[in-house]
């Protein structure tokens, strides 16, 4: 985007947007709530044994007094609602616990493994964008062809699954082509499959609503003024359509960052790459439910500061937005 | 990224320089093969799973056992005939009532923290792993019988057993009872878990969750086991474990020469993997009751041992196995593992596929209609089979059970496999909710045989805490043979009684044996000396060397 297409908001909108932001949080901390909740008696309703997961599995023979250690330990002797309360107690001062599975303090489980996660998603939002940008301004109303090319690939894109995809830029650019290592190692070369993974088929979703905004506003009367006052086609597009066209994108991009959390639970396996999708996905199958419900709530925060953020780009990006606030 | 480009340069060098000089025919193939080993260097081991603790006395699952095979030691070793040999212990004798075992120590040894290996150590790791706060899952099956250890000189230790148990040295042999340093196991089990300490070849210097644990040489190593190949400290500097759960991945990280060793390389890629001139297979089964359908007789239909024969003769399971492994996996020979101890393959042909006999067996049990769709009736019930499928059992598991299914049905059996989630599969496990329900069991000694299918084993009432006999089988004839051949060091008796045991498994159609586990390990041409150590088939590389 260029530097034009920013408002700086006055005193007063910094005002407006403080309140929102206020609200925004009150919800929030609502929202997470909820969810500890839902989560807390979901996985108290999934049939399964938890204690047993603990203890090593299908080859495990616990004696007797070390099955009785550990569910005293875990705490799972007490009445539901005291585990319940408990619970909530110690979520307040923020203790999430230990994790049955990993053996550690839920907190440094997900210290240790948000980072590769948040850097994943916010890597594949950004090529994301670039991506259905590119295609969107390159070939909306240029021509019938062009724009029916850019719209069929879009629409390809948006309906490939993630791990398909994984696997076939796998096949082709590292077991074929060995361009990019299969496994993650440290370094910007094995974040480069999975960003695609996961971008492409998002970049396919924001370029199909961008499009859809930027004929309607390429129809408006200011464009056809503003092509009289001389400017290029490029310039139009970038700093008057593109404006109203982004807006369904922003709000598109809360909901992405959490799917694409989600999503790289599939790519974090195949790739081999540390992180928060991997480590959900074994505290689910494991009955943990410490780490099931720190995970769950980071994701949440996640999308919380996500909608948050995308509700303030709304406003930079659309002045009208604040006008009504008024 | 770079570091490719640079080993694919470096294997062209070296082939052209090995061609150079075949050409010039001084030199022969073997010498070409660098047998020599090289000192210094890192070894990239990427293995499926990843151990959710490092000490292998917590838990007791198959990664934590290869992980510590690398930095502790034994008690005692056992070779691939499966003789005990010595190790940590330099001798032992046994009391004529076999509940009385004295072990001469080693007095040179010392534990990478510093600390002295001897009588108190050898009881801190006895104690640590009986102890219920350990959280020890091998506890239960394997030292059940221990008391305690006095310690009459700093190299003498004496253990008492409450009943005789001849199977004890084979499973201080394993790499799940290996001997850690007093001071670490008496921190919280948490952090011993993440920072074990032993007497090892190597020691754990860092685990990066996820991505990798990293191992360094211990310089002081000077006692390995009579199994293994040199003397002295291990010649790699580094081993860096890997964890790559995804098989093709893992596959093509080895093709590359990106990782020098993988652990259980893709059926789909051996045969590939075996026409590569860069890459070599190590192969071996793993000792124990092999991979099975453990068929729960506690409830119809396979109350009726006519209905469990029947099942277990309508699978076409060596066929089965070819498709689904492409021929790389064999059929289990019984319900002990050919490498395991006092095995025999005598009744195997019990199992044979035979499906006009299932029938036979299946009308004579009286179910004798079937409904519109060739489902096998009696008393307007179906012949239903249900078994849970656990999300841990991977797609060739499952399309092996779905090669079952499709046989037991054109004998008349419904066959229901429901897929369920880890925990629930557990659940469904302990509360003897199914007919036939996967399973497996690998440790060196016979003596699985009774955790597997003695009546000690059915309930919470006896030695474990969950039932580890699946079949729920009570035959006091089994129990009485199972029982006397711990009473006995002298082989002859074991191996008759073990002999009996395994007839009365056989004859009595308790489970639906697929194959044995095992170890399968994808060498690159990187690596050298990479063995199994013999009690487990578990990788060790002590031995190994790499040059690059």
């Amino acid at each position: 985007m260029s530097a034009g297409v920013l408002a700086l908001p006055s005193g007063d909108g910094l005002r407006r947007i403080g309140q929102r932001v206020a609200i925004r949080a009150l919800v929030g901390i609502l929202v997470l709530l909820a969810s500890a909740t839902v989560t807390f008696f979901a996985l108290k309703l999934t049939p399964g044994d938890p204690v047993r997961a603990v203890l090593g599995g299908p080859t495990a023979n616990p004696s007797p007094e070390t099955i009785a250690a550990t569910i005293r330990e875990l705490g799972l002797d007490r009445p539901l609602h005291v585990q319940y309360g408990l619970y909530l107690q110690r979520l307040v001062t923020g203790n999430l616990g230990i994790s049955f599975s990993q053996r550690q303090p839920v907190v440094r489980v997900i210290a240790e493994q948000i980072g590769p996660t948040l850097q994943l998603t916010a890597s594949a939002l950004v090529v994301a964008w670039a991506l259905a940008l590119a295609s969107v301004i390159g070939t909306t109303r240029r021509n019938r062809l062009l724009s029916a090319l850019g719209s069929g690939l879009e629409a390809v894109a948006a309906a490939l699954p993630q791990f398909w995809l994984a696997l076939v830029l796998l096949a082709v650019f590292a077991f074929g082509l060995k361009w990019f290592p299969p496994q993650s190692r440290d370094g910007f070369a094995d974040l480069v499959l999975p960003t695609l993974a996961l971008a492409i088929p998002l970049a396919g979703f924001l370029a199909q609503v961008t499009r859809e905004s930027l004929e309607l506003a390429l129809d408006q009367p200011f464009i056809l003024s503003a092509r009289t006052r001389g400017l290029s086609d490029l310039a139009v597009r970038l700093r008057h359509a593109l404006r109203h066209a982004v807006l369904p994108g922003i709000s598109l991009s809360a909901w992405a960052v959490g799917s694409l959390i989600g999503n790289a639970v599939l790519v974090e396996v195949i790739f081999s790459r540390q992180g928060l999708g991997r480590v959900l996905y074994q505290a689910v199958s494991r009955q943990d439910m410490p780490l099931t419900i720190g995970v769950t709530l980071v994701v949440t925060i996640v999308y919380i500061l996500a909608s948050t953020v995308a509700d303030l780009l709304f406003v930079l990006v659309d002045p009208r937005i604040k006008a009504a606030t008024r | 990224m770079k570091r490719i480009s640079r080993r694919a340069s470096v294997a062209r060098g070296s082939t052209a320089i090995a061609t150079l000089l075949l050409l010039a025919g001084g030199i022969s193939q073997a010498a070409a093969d660098e047998t020599t080993p090289v000192k210094g260097g890192t070894l990239i081991y990427a293995t499926d799973r990843e151990p959710t603790c490092l000490d292998p006395h917590v838990d007791g699952d198959m990664p934590q056992v290869f992980i510590a095979q690398q930095y502790t030691d034994s008690l005692v070793s056992q070779d691939k005939q499966g003789r005990i040999g010595p190790w940590l212990a330099k001798s032992w004798t046994i009391s004529p009532d076999g509940k009385t075992y004295t072990f001469k120590l080693r007095d040179d040894v010392t534990f990478t923290n510093g600390e002295k290996f001897n009588s108190a150590a050898l009881k801190a790791n006895l104690d640590h792993i009986k102890n219920p706060a350990t959280q020890s899952s091998t506890a239960g099956g394997y030292i059940q019988q221990y008391v305690n250890t006095e310690t009459p000189d700093e190299f003498t230790a004496v253990v008492h057993l409450s009943k005789p148990y001849a199977a004890f040295l084979e499973v201080l042999a394993q790499g799940f009872l290996g001997i850690q340093a007093p001071a670490a196991l008496a921190r919280e089990r948490n952090v011993n878990c993440e920072s074990p300490i032993g007497s090892g070849p190597f020691k754990v210097v860092k685990w990066d969750r996820q991505s990798e644990i990293v191992l360094e040489r211990n310089p002081d190593y000077n006692w390995a086991p009579p199994t293994a190949d040199h003397q002295g400290p291990a010649y790699l500097d580094k081993i860096v474990w890997k964890i790559i759960p995804e098989p093709s991945v893992r596959y093509a990280s080895l093709a590359s020469g990106d990782v020098d060793v993988i652990e259980a390389v893709p059926p789909e890629s051996e045969a590939e993997a075996e026409q590569n001139p860069d890459l070599k297979l190590i192969v071996a089964d793993r000792p124990g009751n092999p991979t099975n359908g453990n068929i729960n007789i506690t409830r119809a239909p396979f109350d009726d041992i006519r209905v469990r024969e029947a099942f277990i003769r309508s699978a076409d399971i060596p066929a089965a196995l070819d498709s689904v492994f492409f021929g790389r996996y064999h059929r289990a020979p019984g319900p002990l593992s050919a490498v395991t101890p006092f095995a025999t393959a005598d009744f195997q042909h019990l199992y044979d596929h035979d499906s006009e006999r299932a029938n036979k067996l299946l009308d004579e049990a009286g179910w004798t209609e079937r409904d519109a769709s060739g489902i096998r009736t009696k008393d307007g019930k179906k012949l239903t089979v249900h078994i849970p499928l656990g999300d841990f059992q991977g797609p060739a598991d499952r399309s092996l059970w779905e090669q079952i299914q499709a046989t037991a049905g054109e004998v008349g059996f419904d066959v229901q496999l429901e897929s369920v989630g880890f925990s629930e599969w557990l659940d469904r496990d302990s509360r003897w909710d199914y007919d036939v329900i996967g399973a497996y069991w690998n440790t060196n000694t016979a003596d699985v045989l009774r955790i597997v299918l003695s009546s000690e084993f059915i309930g919470a009432a006896g030695s474990g805490g969950y039932h580890q006999n699946g079949t729920g089988f009570k035959n006091a004839e089994f129990d009485a043979t199972v029982a006397k051949a711990l009473e006995t060091q002298d082989e002859a008796p074991r191996r008759d009684l073990y002999y009996q045991a395994q007839k009365i498994v056989a004859s009595n159609f308790l489970q639906l044996l697929t194959y044995p586990q095992s170890t399968r390990l994808g060498v690159y041409k990187t690596a050298h000396g990479v063995r199994l150590e013999p009690s487990l088939s578990v990788t060790t590389l002590y031995d190994a060397w790499v040059s690059k």
